[in-house]
């Protein structure tokens, strides 16, 4: 009998799973929306969707955290200022209508528009304000915008009407720092006047805002999307009423989701995207476009000057709270003497580290030579006279034999004193750009005759070690502050936890608290070039580049404001041409 | 029956106790704490000051385990760190999500396991069998991460068929009709359950493959192919039932592999599950999120483990518990 031939058990399964493919080809889908989608009035309108690292946690002034927050909450609520850069910070008017120094600077008169209003339609005053600094202040609270009140007097600020409020300082700084500091969007004070300050965090409010700006949350699933609409109760001006039907903050935290995301059209903004990827997206999507977002973040390596299991061993030795006095602990044998600092910078070409990382294939430089922990974003603050540190190898040997490294003992690394020109450069897993540089970075030092072992430890880990100053060296980066405060990183004292190389210039220590004091924005920006150039020629830090974060935005929207305040910056005047519209729900 | 599920329940609380010390043990010895996302030089010290005694944080570590155990026995989970809101609800915001996507998985491992074993043991020594093992070999070797960016790649990006992340469509979802809401969701899960999946699969068709052989050459169903019946029947009828047994066997062992290998397929799908909870978690030290997390996964792969037991009694009535 010959054997029956039998349909092979896979062409069911294949057909079902073609069928299954095609009929979900065809349902649904990001292109095609309702057949019956009502236009808007006025024509019309677009979503945005934005590609969103994290989910936001707290939507709240007092308490917020994490970037996430305060993206969307530029968006749904209304600021006391409109914030602009150009070489500084810069406020316009929005909640605030008109302020005013006193003469002796430590006062300011501000008036507020009349018609603002929260989405539940009660008015938005200078009570709010005033509510909202008095959380801030309030230690159940624990507000990390506690800093903001420093120099306030407790009182203030002073309702001294519904609309007018009287700002009160123990001292005058400078203005552009004292304008920020009150310039934090106010709570509603009628729901969160009898809440427990304690758990103000867990306040319903919290994750359920009320809105007082031009968007409002319509839907927000936990690390899924955040949906803003219009907010129809939004009384403010017509300069910020939105252009768009909603934006979306969709959460993607894995980065290779975010561009393909961008680049199959789920989502129409990409924040923090590698040259190379902007390379290709430039030549295979030409309808999104590349926006430069301003130099906001760098690079650098730290160099401890001091001798880290000396200060392990003085610290274990102090009480809780009590700091070390550094001219109690032991120099580190490199890195303490200013001389070699100033010989390992001359040996590092930063243009091969910024032609090797941070340049495209077209030749186009995403990086600038760094020379200060203040951005050149503040170019008013920005001492651009200062000229980097030349790459010289043979200057860097010369300097190095002077202050007394050679290599007595043939091994092709440079000694003193029977300790060897050798350490250990940490630096944090996960970070190619950073991996990449340490490597580049070692072959250069092997050049002068310096051996380096690159140490890779996990992120929290290499923080840790970073504040405890257990480390040699250490290659690291700072996101830039637009306030102007170089206290925190170069002041020295073991209190200073952000001096991480345990800098100590007297110096620099009264020109920054002289700098803090002055009021006038054109004299303290004097001061802290002068700071900053006696910094960069001390050399604690190997300052290495200024990075220009990419941010892909697809072309079809007008008005799309990229700059170093925001990767999404005033997202209502973000608009689609009518005739462009992709989402017309 | 009864006793013996009652015996697997009371078993598992020295379990999750013995977790729940190892996850609060490991966190210790962890380095930093919560506090670090407050250490930033606009964040005065004060203010993580008064976290850490909000949170506990300043007291011993026994101290603290303590109070934990305690509050877990009476069924609280404590509050996020970060969010300030109920560890319970954060959980349960994620655990339906994970567990459709574990099910589906293990859907798309039990059928494409068994189909490719079948066709492998009544095909053996073919170059269809040949060809199997091999594919089989190749996705079993790949780790779960990176199928996962290579199905993301080709099907979201390269031949857009399929949604590259989440569990809907994020613009258009709510303005569907149910049937398409439906479709969507159906779409959402292909690529995350075959990137889970998949690997799994293998290993499945590998042991079925083998089981059936076994199974088939067996003197009844010498007997039952003498009676003349199709060779269909005599696989699937008789054959299957018993070649079975060892696959529901690792059904609950498959459950850890799911939840572990979910953690890396929620982050790169943006998948909204227990597994990206847990990465952020972890990350950020928020210690109530990660213990109620665990706590939750061992109880769950308890759970898997009996289903699986009882279901191997159901299949095989020889087996019996007391």
């Amino acid at each position: 009998m010959s054997e029956r031939k039998r349909l092979s058990p896979l062409l069911p399964v294949a057909g079902a799973v073609l069928a299954g493919l095609a009929i979900f080809s065809c349902s649904g889908g990001e292109q095609a929306g309702p057949a019956n989608t009502p236009a808007s009035a006025d024509g019309p309108r677009d979503t945005l969707v934005v590609g969103f690292q994290s989910d936001a946690d707290l939507l709240m002034s007092v308490v917020y955290q994490s970037a996430s927050d305060s993206h969307v909450m530029s968006g749904i609520f209304a600021d006391t200022y409109k914030a602009t850069m150009d070489c500084q910070l810069d406020y316009k008017p929005y909640i605030a209508k008109s302020w005013e120094f006193s003469e002796d600077g430590t006062q300011i008169s501000m008036k507020l528009q009349e018609g603002f209003q929260w989405a539940d339609g009660t008015p938005l005053t200078a009570h709010d304000m005033a509510f909202t600094y008095e959380l801030i202040r309030d230690p159940l609270v624990a507000s990390p915008r506690l800093t903001y009140t420093e120099y306030m007097t407790e009182d203030s600020p002073v309702v001294v009407g519904d609309y007018e409020l009287l700002w009160k300082f123990t001292r005058a700084y400078d203005q552009i720092t004292m304008t920020a500091h009150t310039g934090l969007p106010p709570v509603p004070k009628h729901k969160l006047e009898g809440a427990d300050r304690a758990t103000l965090r867990g306040n319903p409010l919290v994750r359920e805002p009320l809105a007082s700006g031009p968007f409002k949350i319509e839907q927000w699933l936990p690390n899924e999307k955040i949906v803003l609409v219009p907010n129809d109760n939004y009384q403010g001006p017509d300069e910020f009423k939105p252009s768009l039907n909603r934006v979306i903050f969709k959460i993607l935290p894995e980065y290779a989701t975010r561009l393909v995301e961008l680049e199959n059209g789920s989502t129409d903004v990409a924040e923090a995207i590698l040259v190379a990827d902007a390379d290709r997206i430039r030549k295979d999507h030409p309808d999104i476009t590349m926006h430069r977002r301003g130099w906001r973040s760098m690079d650098y390596v730290t160099w401890n000057q001091l001798e880290h299991a000396d200060y392990k061993a003085k610290k274990a030795n102090v009480a809780e709270g009590e700091q070390v006095d550094w001219n109690d602990v032991k120099r580190h044998p490199i890195f303490g003497d200013r001389a070699v600092r100033r010989a390992l910078a001359k040996a590092v070409s930063v243009d091969k580290l910024m032609a090797d990382l941070l340049t495209s294939e077209t030749g186009e430089v995403y990086a600038k030579r760094s020379v200060s922990t203040i951005t050149p974003a503040l170019c008013n603050t920005h001492n651009n006279d200062i000229k980097p540190m030349p790459f010289d190898v043979d200057t860097a040997k010369a300097e190095l034999a002077a202050a007394g490294w050679v290599d007595t003992d043939g091994d092709g690394i440079r000694d003193k004193g029977g300790v060897d020109l050798s350490w250990k450069l940490m630096t944090n897993a996960g970070n190619a750009r950073r991996a990449k540089g340490a490597i580049i970075m070692q072959a250069q030092f092997k050049d002068i005759g310096a051996k380096v072992e690159i140490e890779t430890v996990e992120s929290n880990t290499f923080f840790e070690r970073l504040r405890k100053k257990d480390y040699e060296s250490a290659l690291s980066g700072w996101s830039a502050g637009l306030f102007v405060d170089m206290s925190t990183m170069w002041k020295s004292g073991d209190a200073q936890e952000f001096n991480f190389p345990s800098y100590a210039n007297p110096q620099v220590d009264e020109l920054i608290d002289a700098a803090l004091a002055e009021p006038d924005p054109a004299k303290n920006a004097l001061m802290w070039k002068e700071i900053q150039g006696i910094i960069y020629e001390d050399q604690p830090y190997l300052f290495l580049y200024w990075m220009d974060e990419i941010v892909g935005v697809h072309g079809r929207f007008d008005n799309a404001k990229v700059d170093v305040l925001s990767p999404f910056h005033e997202l209502w005047t973000w608009s689609v041409d009518p005739n462009q519209v992709k989402y017309a729900r | 029956m009864f006793s013996y599920i009652v015996r697997k329940l009371l078993l598992a609380i020295p379990l999750l106790i013995g977790v729940i010390t190892l996850i609060f043990g490991l966190i210790e010895l962890s380095p930093g704490d919560a506090t670090d996302r407050f250490f930033t030089p606009e964040t005065p010290p004060e203010v993580r000051e008064l976290i850490e005694q909000k949170w506990g944080l300043d007291k011993p570590a026994g101290h603290r385990y303590l109070l934990m155990i305690g509050n877990l026995v009476r069924g609280d989970f404590g509050r996020s760190i970060f969010q300030e809101r109920p560890v319970f609800d954060i959980i349960f915001e994620a655990l339906p999500n994970t567990i459709l996507l574990s099910l589906v998985s293990l859907l798309i491992i039990q059928f494409v396991g068994i189909t490719l074993g079948t066709i492998q043991a009544m095909r053996q020594y073919t170059p269809s069998d040949a060809g199997i093992s091999v594919v089989s070999l190749f996705f079993y070797s790949m780790p779960r991460f990176w199928l996962a960016l290579m199905l993301q790649l080709i099907f979201a990006l390269m031949w857009p068929i399929l949604p590259s992340s989440g569990m809907t469509d994020a613009v258009m979802h709510d303005y569907m009709t149910p049937f398409q809401q439906f479709l969507d969701y159906c779409k959402h899960l292909i690529l995350p359950g075959c990137a889970l999946g998949i690997a799994s699969a293998a290993g499945i068709a590998r042991y079925m493959r083998s089981s059936l052989l076994e199974v088939i050459r067996q003197d009844y169903i010498r007997t039952a192919r003498a009676k003349g019946l199709s060779e269909t029947t005599i696989t699937v009828k008789h054959g299957m039932r018993n070649a079975l047994l060892p696959i529901i066997t690792i059904l609950g062992l498959q459950l850890p592999f799911l939840f572990s290998g979910s953690v890396l397929v929620e982050t790169i799908f943006a998948w909204p599950g227990m597994g990206r909870l847990i990465v952020e978690a972890i990350f950020t030290q928020d210690t109530p999120v990660i213990i109620g997390c665990f706590f939750v996964m061992t109880l769950l792969v308890v759970a898997g483990n009996l289903i699986a037991d009882i279901l191997y009694a159901l299949v095989d009535p020889r087996i019996r518990y007391s």
